[in-house]
């Protein structure tokens, strides 16, 4: 009886541990990268997406706003334009589109464009109408699309991303993260005074 | 759940004796794996929460503590960021048998501002923070599956939403 029951007692004691090892193995594999093979931006960092897209044609794109009307790139051909991607948690977004807003009615008379593209567009179109009537945002809102975020964000999930593209449909700069509003009114000049009169 | 069906099929056969001893073996073990995730072989940007198991007295209120880890560079909105735009950090727990959880406590926040905009105060968890949670259970071994919803941060930019899955496990005794 006594041998029974320390037989028991281990066999018991290994199985709870067989358990235990397989839970914690479990809970290890449920690691959840937040931003998976990337480092913290530098605020305003101009080298994200550079590779990519700096220097290039800025890629078509037919979107929906908040209305449900089809807006194009092409619809702002000639015109120096920035493309914001933002979401409705990104609190850095939110600072920098006031900004953008200022800048879009302060260059207005030079053509200067600001859009809007949100990425979290799942949340909904009151959701996010509510969100930039408090930002008192008065650009186009866009709703993103996949491959309006492949063909512009590749693989990042960083936000704000802003795209700068002159009168000739390039894209000059490329921005990730918030930076002052200072270098975002020098980067709407030199967007502005790009690409010829 | 199916760490919940192996523990009632051990059930039937431990004895209390067993359950002593075996709770020690375990605390042991947690205590490497917890090594373990504070030395991660390859630093990458994550979310970690320290799966230690834990012992409560059993029948009476008793506080599972659960920590959590933020990689440095990083910060999550607290359970109560300073403006209604933003996404709080909230924990969610599945009905689990043997146990009555009370509200998780959360901890509370660090101010926090982005460098380009100083005035401009958040309410954040950065680093390590730990959530509270009050649970009464019946005595044994209990796992109980939860969720820590969070949106992060680093100094300049924004990741969407995250939910991460956890496993708790304790023992009652």
């Amino acid at each position: 009886m006594l041998s029974a029951g320390i037989a028991l007692v281990v066999w018991s004691g290994w199985q709870n541990l067989r358990q235990r090892r397989s839970a914690m193995q479990e809970q290890q594999n449920r690691r959840v990268d937040l931003v998976p093979d990337s480092q913290p931006a530098a605020a305003g960092d101009s080298s994200a997406g550079e590779s990519q897209l700096r220097g290039k044609p800025a890629p078509a794109f037919t979107l929906l706003d908040l209305n449900g009307k089809k807006v194009s790139l092409s619809d702002f051909k000639g015109r120096p334009l920035v493309v914001n991607f933002w979401g409705t948690y990104c609190a850095p977004c939110k600072i920098e589109m006031p900004w953008l807003q200022e800048f879009s009615l302060k260059y207005a008379a030079d053509g200067f464009q600001v859009v809007g593209v949100t990425y979290d567009s799942e949340v909904g179109k009151d959701a996010i109408a509510r969100e930039t009537q408090k930002l008192g945002v008065t650009y186009p809102i866009l709703l993103s699309t996949p491959k309006a975020e492949k063909d512009y964000l590749s693989n990042t999930e960083a936000l704000p991303m802003s795209f700068y593209v002159d009168k000739t449909g390039k894209v000059i700069e490329v921005t990730a993260g918030l930076g002052s509003k200072d270098q975002l009114e020098a980067m709407v000049k030199e967007t502005i005074a790009a690409g010829g009169r | 759940m199916k760490v919940t069906r192996l523990i009632q099929t051990r059930r039937a056969f431990a004895s209390i004796a067993a359950l002593a001893l075996v709770t020690g073996a375990a605390a042991q073990l947690g205590s490497a794996q917890l090594g373990n995730m504070d030395t991660p072989a390859k630093p990458r940007a994550t979310v970690l929460y320290a799966a230690e198991p834990q012992s409560v007295p059993a029948a009476r209120r008793a506080v599972l503590e659960l920590r959590f880890q933020i990689i440095p560079g990083f910060h999550i909105n607290s359970h109560t960021p300073k403006s209604e735009l933003l996404i709080p950090t909230t924990f969610t727990l599945e009905p689990a048998t043997g146990v009555k959880p009370g509200a998780p406590i959360y901890p509370a926040g660090q101010p926090y501002s982005f460098p380009s905009v100083p005035g401009d105060k958040l309410d954040v968890y950065a680093g390590n923070f730990t959530i509270r949670l009050p649970v009464v259970a019946t005595q044994g071994d209990h796992a109980m599956d939860a969720t820590l919803r969070y949106q992060a941060c680093d100094n300049a930019s924004c990741y969407p939403p995250k939910s991460l899955p956890i496993k708790i496990v304790f023992t009652a005794k």
